[in-house]
């Protein structure tokens, strides 16, 4: 069976009808939305009438470079729950992942909609696309990601990059980057990029942007790195609970600890919050439930381009990349200090010793001259 | 009673640096000095240990708000001596600092066989008079300038976002340069061990000169002046880069 | 004559597989499997910080998260000789178990049931019968005609859209397919349950590690410190979450997934002789009971089978050299002393040189180089590994719990033993020993409880985090019974970096080109004498790789 035909695309009133609903019940879930993507009670109107109007959204998931935890976080979220979105918000025709079609037919899957929606659909990219060897180090369909990346964005209203790797390189970008792992955005200049950082990011975040999407028909506003503010904006450490220990002075000394027992800042255990823009603090992970620093593991700034190569995870981060572990930037400048101290004893016994005649003849000059006034 | 005679050359008194300059100066000195110790506090805080609610305390609080508070003043003051570098003196002039002529590199290179070679002319103690910095010291400083551009452009940038006011969000684009705040960070911290080794070596300079010429170079930043001998004034007039200009 | 087919992608997999089967009257009579995409994690790893691979390396896959991120802690607890305090222990074994089902269940509905249900036909089932048969088969409440017929109603509305989404261009109405419309419809209903359910279970990866995908890990214990008098760490209603959660994820697999399982597998009996492969089973075992270091504590008893021989079972010593060995004969790497020679983890290397045809291409030049996995042996033998292994080790171990429900399995469904060695053996497999972890799971949990009880509140041994305190050089290795399979890690520490680090995935046994003396993988035996109704069609390919659940970005990393 192919989507040859269209008929009559649903709205997601109808839907939301169709499955038994209320208006009253769609316009609540519209506000909780609203409220979701952190919109003025005044947009609710706007909400409800795009999704009164717009029909399925066709979606389509490459998978490159990538360890498919963007694929696994999407379908954690918990609102939306994945099966509403799958069912009744988009129309994901393609993705590796989760389709039922194999070979010849998951590839005419992806042709229908590339043609069919020209122009329409939104391309979501999990994974980086290496560069490296010509594109050879990750292969579909005996094409490389590049061939495929190219082609496919060729038609796409608007690029979602997923995660960590789609959007800075993550892991595999790491020195001394192998394969020429590349983010989306360096390869693709002509399309609108949604960067959605996160090893993985929330799934909760991420249902949020497509939501966002589908509610406005537009991309939400992205801040200069090309991240949605909605849940960008803030450091970790902004909206972190231990932000009171933080300001108190109080720290984890090492894991397990009197201190990490009483719930104290992770900060000095290396926490990387204070540099990471993230909703981890407030939206939280898995519905809700913790985040990694209210289970007491300090953040490693997942969401931060490069962060596998800015420093270790247990250490506040001042380590020089390229030095060795063993010396942060503090290491070599005690070592230039000493060499200061040293160098200026020296400078100081050579002065005395060089310019003796200088400095004596000063020194009779001024005792010449308090010898005079005294007589 | 015999008469008293004072032998002595007869000293120049050269008003080098005005009040403003010394203001800076001093103002400037204080408050790096305060932000490299909280610099290092904030970067590596101490273990304190005490029985107080965190409610009750607020010590990395202080530290950072006095951070802020210096860095605030840290940057106008600047600001004020980058003005001055147009209105001041010559001896404050802007092109003090910034090697434009083929003097300035001359002098350099001098300043350069005295003070750090020690060499000999014809077996003598070589001489030199630059009556406000000389042309090394101005060129230091032109570096220090820079260091101090850096450190407000990531240190606003980082604040940017913990600030409500539009002043440092100015800076949001910063972070932005080197990929977010992770790197922006650790640049701020490593260009504070340039302030430390110029402090050190400032201050050790300061007295060196002091001590081998004796004109008062410590005290000329406390009360503006430095004393020169007439003769050597004369001889050296030339030497100060840039000396046309006012 | 022969005809070679491409599969390519294959989907419903982790990652990127292509299969290449020449089929000869209706059945496969060669097949190749190769990975087609590479990262080189090994390298990147290189000059790091031990301390810090587990972040590195959890990252080889999101699909079996925090399975390597345990086997790197080991392994570096390994080299550095640290012994983690019981509670971390038991804490690690609680997100193995959570683990197990959270992948297996997402893997039986999500990644394989397609194969066997065919979702437009369940269109045409009575939700009244639906509702007859649910309720006899188990208890689960909710089975309503009321219930499947929303369900049905529900997707019948999305087939009239047009718009298929991952249902589009499927195998429907293969003649492959042969449940009855109620079965279907009861899997189809189920599929839509078990995506919901998923994210609940793994909230307990959240509580211990503060997030899943990738929660946290920390060598010499974990870091989520206990704390039962304050709000902060593990207190009463941190644990009573992972309590209730436990409980209801056992409920699932008793009551929903085992069910379904075994409804399907009696309708599917012949995949019963499909499929068997190799007939050599590798475990390296887990869930220690007593440490990590008294192997004969474990719940996954460890060994090595041969030629189906479930009489003998033989030792494995990762350690040893001539034990594990990778080679490179067919795989897209160059080592220092030539393609033939196999290398020991401690000694491996990772240097990667494409020498396929160069894309776009048709086909892979099978005779030489033809993927991006090594081949790993056990003294020379191709070995499976997962579940099916694992269930076949704990059955020839003769302990109790694994004989209870491999042999009710086999009385339900009126099978003999060497049914296991399929296709079905394997999918079937994977859902008896998800009953045991479920179980396990709650007693891990029951004794964490106890531990804390009597005033046991240790998570962490950190006496060595410093590297001031470390030897010059270290070797270490760590195991585990990822959910697909034997994982060990090998690590080289020098000078307090890691020099070396080297991973054998289980989908490497499993997925690997053919070695240095010709002799397949499990993948490619597996799928030689499987029929192929339709070669435009391949479902039946899909059905045997499916059955091993594949995961690429593991394999290759
Ligand atoms: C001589 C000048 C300065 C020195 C030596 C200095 C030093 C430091 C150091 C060492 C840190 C800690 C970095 C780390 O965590 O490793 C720091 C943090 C910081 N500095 Fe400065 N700083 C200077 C000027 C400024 C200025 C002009 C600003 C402007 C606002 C500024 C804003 C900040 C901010 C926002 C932080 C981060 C604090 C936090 O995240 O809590 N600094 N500084
Ligand atoms: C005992 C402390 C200090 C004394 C006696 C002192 C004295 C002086 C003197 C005499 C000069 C004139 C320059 C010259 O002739 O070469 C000068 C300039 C300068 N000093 Fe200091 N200094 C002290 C500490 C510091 C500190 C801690 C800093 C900042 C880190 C600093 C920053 C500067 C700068 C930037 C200039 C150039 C001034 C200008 O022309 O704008 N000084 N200082
Ligand atoms: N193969 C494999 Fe894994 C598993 N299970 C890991 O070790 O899936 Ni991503
Ligand atoms: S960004 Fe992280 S979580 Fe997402 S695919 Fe990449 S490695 Fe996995
Ligand atoms: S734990 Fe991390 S994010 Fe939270 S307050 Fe401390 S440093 Fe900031
Ligand atoms: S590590 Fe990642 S998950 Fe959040 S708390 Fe830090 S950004
Ligand atoms: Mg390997």
């Amino acid at each position: 069976m192919t989507n040859d035909v269209l008929p009559q695309q649903p709205t997601y009133y109808e839907e939301v009808q169709r499955k038994g609903y209320s208006r009253r019940d769609f316009v609540k879930f519209v506000s909780m939305m609203t409220a979701f993507i952190g919109l003025e009670q005044s947009a609710i109107g706007q909400v409800t009438k795009a999704l009164e109007t717009q029909p399925r959204l066709p979606v389509i998931w490459l998978h490159f470079q990538e360890c498919t935890c963007c694929s696994e976080s999407f379908i954690r979220s918990s609102h939306p729950i994945v099966a509403d979105i799958l069912l009744d918000k988009i129309s994901l025709d393609y993705t590796e992942t989760l389709m039922a079609a194999s070979g010849t037919q998951a590839e005419d899957a992806l042709k229908n909609t590339m043609t069919k929606y020209k122009g329409k659909y939104i391309l979501c990219v999990e994974g980086s696309v290496p560069l490296g060897a010509d594109g050879v180090y990750c292969m579909i369909g005996g094409k490389t990601s590049l061939q495929i990346l190219e082609e496919v964005s060729e038609g796409a209203a608007a690029i979602i990059a997923w995660g960590s790797c789609a959007s800075n390189g993550c892991v595999q970008s790491a020195k001394p980057n192998p394969t020429g792992a590349t983010p989306i955005h360096k390869i693709i200049k002509n399309k609108p990029i949604i960067k959605v950082p996160g090893c993985p990011p929330i799934g909760e975040v991420m249902a949020g942007v497509i939501v966002h999407y589908l509610t406005f028909g537009r991309i939400p506003e992205l801040d200069r790195l090309g991240r949605p503010k909605a849940f960008y904006s803030k450091r970790v450490h902004d909206s972190c609970y231990r932000r009171p220990y933080y300001d108190a002075g109080l720290f984890v000394e090492t894991f397990d600890d009197e201190n990490a027992k009483k719930g104290y800042c992770l900060y000095k255990v290396g926490c990387k919050g204070p540099s990471t823009y993230n909703a981890c603090g407030v939206t939280k992970w898995n519905g809700g439930t913790s985040f990694p620093i209210q289970s007491g593991h300090p953040c490693i700034g997942c969401s931060e381009e490069n962060f596998w190569d800015n420093g270790r995870f247990y250490e506040r981060g001042s380590a020089f990349a390229g030095f060795g572990i063993e010396s942060d930037a503090d290491t070599l400048g005690k070592i230039a200090l000493v060499g200061t101290g040293v160098a200026i004893a020296g400078h100081a016994i050579a002065t005395n010793i060089g310019k003796s005649t200088l400095i004596h003849k000063h020194e009779e000059e001024g005792k010449l001259s308090e010898h005079e006034l005294e007589s | 009673m015999a008469k008293k005679y004072l032998h002595i050359h007869r000293l120049r008194r050269v008003y080098v640096w005005e009040l403003p300059v010394r203001f800076y100066h001093w103002l400037n000195a204080g408050v790096i000095i305060a932000l490299i110790i909280t610099g290092f506090y904030i970067a590596n805080p101490l273990a304190l240990l005490s029985n107080q609610e965190a409610a009750n305390r607020y010590t990395m609080g202080w530290f950072r708000y006095i951070h802020f508070a210096a860095a605030y003043l840290f940057f106008f003051n600047f600001l004020f001596r980058l003005y001055w570098g147009f209105v001041g003196n010559k001896y404050a002039n802007w092109k003090q600092f910034i090697p434009t002529s083929r003097r300035f590199f001359s002098e350099m290179w001098k300043v350069f066989k005295i003070d750090i070679l020690m060499l000999r002319k014809n077996g003598k103690q070589q001489d030199h008079l630059s009556v406000g910095h000389n042309a090394m010291a101005g060129f230091i400083y032109f570096l220090t300038f820079f260091a101090f551009l850096i450190q407000c452009l990531t240190g606003f940038g980082l604040y940017a976002s913990m600030s409500g006011w539009w002043f440092p969000k100015l800076f949001a684009w910063v972070p932005a340069v080197f990929g977010g705040d992770i790197l922006t960070r650790q640049i701020h911290h490593w260009s504070m061990w340039f302030f430390i080794l110029f402090a050190v070596i400032h201050v050790y300079l300061v007295f060196y000169h002091d001590y081998v010429e004796g004109r008062g170079e410590i005290s000329s930043m406390g009360g503006g002046w430095k004393f020169i001998e007439e003769d050597v004034f004369e001889q050296n007039k030339h030497q100060t880069p840039n000396p046309e200009k006012k | 004559m022969s005809k070679r087919i491409v599969v390519d992608p294959i989907t419903r997999i982790e990652g990127h597989l292509r299969i290449e089967a020449d089929i000869e009257n209706g059945k496969i009579k060669d097949a190749f499997s190769s990975g087609t995409m590479v990262r080189l994690l090994e390298e990147i790893l290189r000059g790091r910080d031990p301390k810090d691979a587990w972040a590195f390396v959890g990252r080889v896959c999101g699909v079996c998260t925090s399975i390597h991120s345990l086997t790197s802690v080991r392994c570096v607890e390994d080299a550095l000789d640290i012994v983690v305090p019981p509670n971390a222990e038991l804490v690690r074994n609680i997100m193995f178990c959570t683990q197990y089902i959270h992948d297996h269940v997402v893997h039986f509905y999500h990644l394989h049931a397609m194969d066997w249900v065919d979702v437009v036909n369940a269109l045409k089932a009575d939700p009244k019968k639906t509702s007859e048969l649910a309720q006899s088969i188990s208890k689960w409440p909710k089975s309503s005609p009321g219930y499947f017929s929303d369900i049905q109603t529900r997707i019948k509305k999305f087939v009239d859209s047009g718009q298929l989404g991952i249902f589009s261009n499927g195998y429907w109405g293969h003649p492959a397919y042969k449940l009855p419309a109620e079965v279907n419809l009861i899997g189809l209903a189920h599929y839509l349950e078990a995506l919901e359910w998923q994210k609940e279970i793994v909230k307990v990866h959240a509580i211990f590690g503060g997030k899943n995908p990738h929660p946290n890990y920390l060598v010499g214990g974990m870091a989520c410190a206990i704390s039962i008098d304050d709000v902060s760490g593990l207190n009463a209603e941190r644990l009573a979450h992972v309590g209730q959660l436990l409980k209801q994820g056992k409920e699932f697999v008793e009551q929903v997934y085992i069910p379904d399982l075994m409804a399907i597998a009696s309708f599917y009996k012949d995949w019963g002789a499909i499929g068997g492969g190799l007939g050599n089973y590798l475990v390296y075992g887990d869930l220690p009971t007593n440490g990590y270091r008294d192997m004969s504590s474990y719940k996954f008893p460890a060994g090595a089978i041969l030629n189906k021989d479930i009489t003998k079972l033989y030792d494995v010593d990762l350690k040893k050299e001539d034990e594990v060995q990778e080679f490179i004969t067919h795989s897209w790497y160059e080592y220092k002393e030539g393609d033939a020679k196999g290398l020991h983890p401690w000694k491996g290397e990772s240097k990667v040189k494409y020498t396929g045809p160069k894309p776009p291409f048709e086909h892979l030049e099978t005779d030489h180089k033809y993927s991006y996995l090594k081949t790993p042996r056990w003294k020379g033998n191709a070995m499976e590994v997962g579940p099916l292994a694992r269930v076949l080790v704990g059955y020839a171990r003769g302990r109790e719990d694994f004989k209870a429900v491999v042999d009710k399995a086999l009385k339900d469904l009126n099978v003999p033993v060497a049914a296991l060695f399929s296709t079905l053996g394997r999918t079937a497999a994977r859902g008896l020993e998800s009953i045991l972890t479920a179980q396990w799971g709650i007693e891990f949990y029951d004794q964490l409880l106890a531990n804390i009880k009597n005033g046991d509140t240790r998570m962490a041994e950190m006496s060595k985090f410093d590297p001031a305190t470390w030897p010059k050089t270290a070797l270490g290795v760590g195991h585990t019974e990822a959910p697909r399979g034997a994982l060990a890690h090998w690590i080289n520490i020098e000078d307090q970096k890691i020099a070396n680090y080297q991973l054998v995935v289980p989908t490497t046994w499993n997925a690997s080109p053919r070695d240095h003396k010709g002799q397949m993988s499990a993948y490619e035996a597996s799928l030689i004498d499987t029929p192929v109704a339709d070669e435009k069609q391949p479902l039946e390919i899909l059905r045997t790789i499916h059955s091993f659940d594949p995961c690429m970005a593991c394999s290759v990393h």
